[in-house]
C-alpha cells in the first residue's frame, strides 16, 4: 500500500438496492413562489408534492426494507394480546435493555405519560437541551425545564466532539438551589437534536448516571436516535473502537432508569414509539394511563402490522453497515457545504446538518425570523424542504410571554433514511451553494398568525419586502 | 347501485319463486389468509389459568374465534392494501392526507377534517376544546371512553336513552322528552350533546333519522351544538333504510349524509365503518373550533395532516369510507350478525334482542341463574367458551361497570350481566360462525355446573383490561 496521503474518497454506496420507488416532481419558480405565499412562508404548511427532495424530518418518512414489509402483511390486529406486541417486547428488551415496554402511537405520546407519572406541580427537569415536545410536556405536568447541556453545545462554531454531554456543574448547582427531591429525572436526549443531532459520550453518561445515584435521582433517556448517538461513540471515544453498535447501544440504556422512544427515526418506522422503564410501579401506573390517551396496553394506538415493523426495525437499525451509510451520507453533504464556505453546525449531526442562519444572513435581526426566512428561500430557490429551528420553535417564555431568544438560529436539512440518493444530496448541497453566493437578497419576515401551542408547525408569515428572495 | 338484496328470495328467472335463502353470502372473496390457532382443551385449560381467568390478558396467538371487538380487527379489501403501498409518509401536507380529507369532507359536508390515532383522541381534543368543569354533556348512551373524555375534562356524561318499547325498531334513540327537561333546566350548562350511531353501549342498535332530527330541532334554540359519533355510522344508515318510512328508495350514502347534515360536528372511530386497523377523526363546520383544536392536537396527537397516523392509514381509510357504503356488503354485515344471533338463539341462550349491527349479547345472568353478580356469571360464560370452543368474547356486566365500595370492599353490581360476541368485518365466515353456534349447542346442557369468579386482583381505574380472577369452588 502506498504511504503517501489518499485523496478524499467521493464515492461510498448504500448497503443495499432499491426495491420500490416513489415519483418526485420538479417544480417552476412561479408555481413554488405561489405555494409558499398560500403556505405562509412556513415550510411545514406545504403540500408535499409542491416539494422536490424533503428535507424537513427524518421523522416517519423513512423507507422501510422489504423485510419491514412483509412484517406489515404479518400484523396480527387483535385488540388484546396481539403476538407483533411480543416480538416488540422481546426486540426492546433485547437491544434497549429495559425489561418493562409500553407501545404508544409516536414518540410524543410517551413523553405525555412519562411526564405524567413522574412529574409533579413544582418539580424541575433538567436535560442536555430542551426539545420542543418534550419540554411542553414536561411544563403541562407543572415541571419546569433546566438546560444543563455544556456551554459548547451553544457555540454553533465550537467543534467538540461530545456536545450532548450534560454540563455536572450546571447539574449540581440546580441540585444544590432546588434540592433533589424536586428532581424527578434528568432527561438525557442521546443524540441532542436541538444542538445539531449531537452525540452524548458514554463517559459522560456514567458520570451523570453516578451523581444522579448519589443523590437519589432517576434518568430517562429520549433514545430516539440512540442508536446513531452509539456510532458517534464508537468513531469518538477512546476506547470504544472495537465494540459493536448494539453493544453501546446497551451501555448508553444501562444508565438510565428508562426511555422514550419516537420509532419514527432510528428503527426507520412510518408510525410508532415506546415507553421503556426498569421500575415495575412506574410500568403499571404508564399501563393504566395508556389506555386513556393511546390504547390498550398491548397496541399502545398502534396497528399491529406497525409494531412488527417497528420490531424489525431494531434489529435493522443496530446493523454497522446501515448505521455506516446513514451517517455517511450525511457527512458527505456535510464536508460538501463546509468546503464551499456555507456556515454550518460543526460537527456535523447524525441525522441532520443545520446551517446557522446567523452567519448566512448576517443582515437580519433574530426578530427578523431569519432562519424562517432562509428555509423559505431554500424552497423558493430549488423546491428543497428544510425546517427552522431557532426563534421560532423556541417559542414564549409561558411566565413574561416574551419571546425565548435561542443563541442557535439554525434551519435543519434532514436525512430521511434510505430514501434519497446522493445524486439528490448533490442537487440540494448546489441549491444551498447558489442561495449562499445570492444571500443578500433574502429579506425578513413577519410573524402574522401565532397558535398558542408549538407554534412553529403552524404559524404564518409575510415578507417585510416585496418577497422573502428574488430569483436571479 | 341496485342492491339484489333488497328484494328477500327475489330470484325470478323463468318465472320460479324461490324463498330466501338462509345462508348468508359474502360479496367479496378471499384474497389473503391469516392461519387460526387450534389449540386442544387441555392447552386453553393452560392457557387461561396462565391468564388469571382475563381473556384481555389471552395472546391472540391462544385464540380461535377472536369476537372480543370489531374495532380495528377488519379485513381490509385489496384496494385498501393497494393504499397501503401508496401512502405518502410526507410529515407535513402529504397527498395521502389531501385525498382522505376530500373523502371526508364529502361525506360529512364540513370543511375542516382533523386525523387522529384513534377515536378516543377526537374525544379528548373536541371534550378539552368545548367542556368546560361542571358543565353537563347529554347523549343517547355514551361509550366508555367518551364519557371518560367528558369526566376528564370535568364535565358530567349524562345518558337518556328512550324506553326500548317507545320505538322497537330504533331501541338506540335518545329519549326527546328528557333531553327536553334537561334543556329547560339546564341548557346554559350544556356545551354539545352527542349521538353515538349505532348506540354502541345499548347493543349496537341503531337511531332513527327522526330521533337526530328531532334531537338537532330541540337544541337550535338554545344554540347547542349536536355531534354525532360515528363509529357504525353506515350500519345506522343501512337500519334507516330498511326500517324508517319514506327511506327505502334512498341509497345508504344519501341517508348517512343527510345525517351528517343535521349535526354540526362528526367524531368517529375509523376502526369500525371505516375498515382500519388505526384512526380516527374529527369534522367540524366551525372555524374557530377547529383552530383551537389543530393547535392543541400537535401536543398529543402529531401535526394537523397526518394526527399521529401514518400516510398510508389514511389513505387506506379514504378507500374504507367509500367501501362501507356498498349496500350489499352491509346486507351482509347486518344478516350476518343476525344469522348468528339466531344460531346462538337456538343453542338455548338467551339474547338481546333485535340484533344490533355489529355484535350479539347473550344475557349471562338469566344463561347462568345459578350465579348472583357478585358471582359475575359474564365472566363464567367467557371463561367457558374460550375454555371449550376457544372464543374470546366481552364480558360486560358487574366486573367492567360494577364497583368496589373502597371502604367496605363490597362490590357494586352492574345493572346487567351481558356478554358480547362481537363480529370483526369481514373475517369470519359463515362456516366458522356454524361452528361456534354447534359447539355453544353442545355446552348448553353443561351451565349450570359453571362455577362463579372472584378478584383476586383488580386496578383502581378500568379494571377488566388488567384484573386476575379464581374460580369459585364450592364444595360438592
Amino acid at each position: 500500500m502506498s504511504t503517501t496521503e489518499e485523496p478524499p474518497r467521493r464515492s461510498w454506496a448504500e448497503p443495499f438496492k432499491i426495491k420500490m420507488v416513489e415519483p418526485i416532481r420538479a417544480t417552476s419558480f412561479e408555481e413554488r413562489h405561489s405555494a409558499l405565499r398560500d403556505a405562509g412562508y412556513n415550510t411545514f404548511l406545504l403540500r408535499s408534492e409542491e416539494v422536490y427532495i424533503d428535507l424537513l424530518t427524518d421523522s416517519g418518512t423513512n423507507a422501510m426494507s422489504d423485510r419491514q414489509w412483509a412484517g406489515m402483511m404479518l400484523g396480527d390486529e387483535a385488540y388484546a394480546g396481539s403476538r407483533n406486541f411480543y416480538h416488540l417486547e422481546r426486540a426492546v428488551q433485547q437491544h434497549y435493555g429495559f425489561p418493562y415496554v409500553v407501545p404508544t402511537h409516536q414518540g410524543r405520546g410517551a413523553e405525555h405519560l412519562i411526564s405524567k407519572v413522574l412529574i409533579h406541580p413544582g418539580d424541575v427537569i433538567p436535560g442536555n437541551m430542551y426539545f420542543t415536545t418534550t419540554r411542553l410536556h414536561q411544563e403541562l405536568a407543572g415541571g419546569t425545564f433546566a438546560d444543563v447541556i455544556i456551554d459548547e453545545a451553544h457555540d454553533a462554531t465550537s467543534e467538540h466532539p461530545f456536545k450532548g454531554n450534560v454540563d455536572l456543574g450546571k447539574l449540581d448547582a440546580l441540585v444544590q438551589r432546588v434540592g433533589a427531591e424536586r428532581i424527578p429525572y434528568v432527561s438525557v436526549a442521546a443524540t441532542v437534536n436541538m444542538a445539531g443531532g449531537q452525540p452524548i459520550s458514554l463517559e459522560n453518561l456514567r458520570k451523570v448516571r453516578a451523581y444522579c445515584q448519589e443523590h437519589g435521582i432517576r434518568i430517562i433517556l429520549d433514545a430516539t436516535r440512540a442508536v446513531e448517538n452509539a456510532w458517534f461513540i464508537r468513531q469518538r471515544e477512546p476506547g470504544r473502537g472495537e465494540q459493536s453498535i448494539a453493544t453501546i447501544l446497551r451501555e448508553l440504556c444501562a444508565c438510565a432508569d428508562g426511555c422514550t422512544m419516537s420509532g419514527k427515526k432510528d428503527l426507520m418506522v412510518n408510525i410508532g414509539g415506546f415507553l421503556a422503564v426498569n421500575d415495575p410501579e412506574v410500568f403499571e401506573e404508564a399501563r393504566n394511563l395508556v389506555v386513556i390517551y393511546e390504547g390498550l396496553h398491548t397496541y399502545g394506538g398502534l396497528a399491529g402490522r406497525d409494531m412488527e415493523a417497528m420490531a424489525r426495525g431494531i434489529r435493522e437499525a443496530v446493523q454497522e453497515d446501515h448505521i455506516r451509510a446513514r451517517i455517511g451520507q450525511v457527512e458527505y453533504v456535510g464536508e460538501k457545504l463546509r468546503r464551499a464556505g456555507i456556515p454550518i453546525v460543526l460537527p456535523v449531526g447524525g441525522h441532520a446538518i443545520y446551517i446557522d442562519a446567523r452567519r448566512f444572513l448576517p443582515h437580519l435581526s433574530q426578530d427578523q425570523f431569519p432562519a424562517q426566512a432562509l428555509a423559505a428561500a431554500l424552497y423558493l430557490e430549488a423546491g428543497v424542504r428544510a425546517m427552522e429551528r431557532g426563534i421560532v420553535s423556541a417559542g414564549r417564555d409561558p411566565v413574561s410571554g416574551e419571546h425565548y431568544y435561542p443563541r442557535l438560529e439554525l434551519i435543519r436539512l434532514t436525512f430521511p433514511r434510505r430514501v434519497y440518493t446522493q445524486a439528490h444530496c448533490d442537487v440540494a448541497a448546489e441549491a444551498i451553494c447558489a442561495l449562499y453566493a445570492r444571500r443578500e437578497r433574502i429579506r425578513g419576515l413577519k410573524m402574522v398568525y401565532e397558535p398558542k401551542y408549538l407554534r412553529f408547525f403552524q404559524a404564518r408569515f409575510e415578507p417585510l419586502g416585496d418577497s422573502v428572495y428574488e430569483s436571479a | 347501485m341496485t342492491d339484489r338484496r333488497q328484494q328477500p328470495g327475489a330470484s325470478r328467472a323463468a318465472g320460479i319463486e324461490l324463498p330466501r335463502a338462509n345462508a348468508v353470502i359474502e360479496p367479496f372473496r378471499i384474497k389473503a389468509v391469516e392461519p387460526i390457532p387450534l389449540l386442544s382443551p387441555g392447552e386453553r385449560a393452560t392457557r387461561i389459568e396462565q391468564a388469571h381467568y382475563n381473556l384481555f390478558r389471552l395472546d391472540a396467538d391462544h385464540v380461535t374465534f377472536d369476537l372480543l371487538t370489531d374495532s380495528g380487527t377488519g379485513a381490509m379489501s385489496a384496494n385498501q392494501w393497494a393504499g397501503i403501498m401508496a401512502g405518502d409518509e410526507s410529515y407535513a401536507g402529504a397527498r395521502s392526507f389531501r385525498r382522505f380529507e376530500r373523502v371526508v369532507q364529502d361525506l360529512t359536508g364540513k370543511p375542516h377534517v382533523i386525523p387522529t390515532h384513534q377515536g378516543r383522541s377526537a374525544e379528548a381534543l373536541l371534550m378539552k376544546a368545548l367542556v368546560r368543569p361542571g358543565e353537563l354533556v347529554p347523549g343517547n348512551t355514551h361509550f366508555d371512553t367518551t364519557r371518560a373524555n367528558i369526566e376528564s375534562a370535568g364535565a358530567a356524561a349524562l345518558d337518556l336513552p328512550a324506553e326500548v318499547d317507545a320505538d322497537p325498531l330504533f331501541p338506540g334513540n335518545l329519549d326527546l322528552d328528557a333531553l327536553k327537561q334537561t334543556l329547560e333546566k339546564n341548557a346554559t350548562r350544556i356545551p354539545l350533546v352527542i349521538l353515538t350511531i349505532t348506540n354502541n353501549s345499548a347493543g349496537g342498535l341503531p337511531v332513527s333519522a327522526a330521533n337526530v332530527r328531532k334531537t338537532k330541532a330541540l337544541l337550535n334554540p338554545h344554540g347547542i351544538p349536536l355531534f354525532i359519533d360515528a363509529a357504525r355510522f353506515a350500519e345506522n344508515a343501512y337500519f334507516i333504510k330498511h326500517r324508517e318510512p319514506g327511506y327505502s328508495d334512498r341509497t345508504v350514502e344519501q341517508i348517512a349524509r343527510e345525517i351528517f347534515a343535521l349535526a354540526d360536528g362528526v367524531l368517529m372511530s375509523a376502526k369500525k365503518d371505516a375498515f382500519g386497523n388505526i384512526g380516527g377523526f374529527l369534522a367540524l363546520g366551525d372555524d374557530s373550533l377547529a383552530e383551537a383544536i389543530r393547535t392543541q392536537m400537535v401536543i398529543t396527537e402529531g401535526f394537523p395532516t397526518y394526527g399521529g397516523l401514518a400516510g398510508r392509514d389514511l389513505e387506506a381509510l379514504a378507500i374504507g369510507l367509500r367501501e362501507i357504503l356498498e349496500e350489499s356488503y352491509l346486507a351482509y354485515r347486518i344478516r350476518s350478525v343476525e344469522y348468528f344471533g339466531e344460531g346462538i338463539e337456538q343453542a338455548g341462550y338467551p339474547v338481546l334482542r333485535p340484533f344490533g349491527g355489529h355484535a350479539v349479547y347473550i344475557d349471562a345472568g338469566k344463561a347462568l341463574p345459578h350465579l348472583g353478580a357478585g358471582q359475575f356469571p359474564g365472566q363464567a360464560l367467557a371463561v367457558a367458551f374460550y375454555q371449550s370452543i376457544g372464543m374470546r368474547t366481552v364480558e360486560i356486566g358487574s366486573v367492567m361497570f360494577g364497583r368496589r365500595n373502597r371502604e367496605t370492599g363490597e362490590e357494586i353490581p352492574a345493572p346487567h350481566e351481558l356478554l358480547r360476541l362481537a363480529m370483526p368485518r369481514r373475517v369470519y365466515t359463515q362456516s366458522h360462525v356454524d361452528y361456534m353456534v354447534e359447539m355453544l349447542a353442545h355446552l348448553r346442557p353443561h351451565l349450570n355446573s359453571l362455577p362463579g369468579y372472584r378478584f383476586t386482583y383488580q386496578a383502581e381505574v378500568l379494571r377488566h383490561f388488567t384484573a386476575k380472577f379464581q374460580p369459585i369452588v364450592t364444595p360438592v
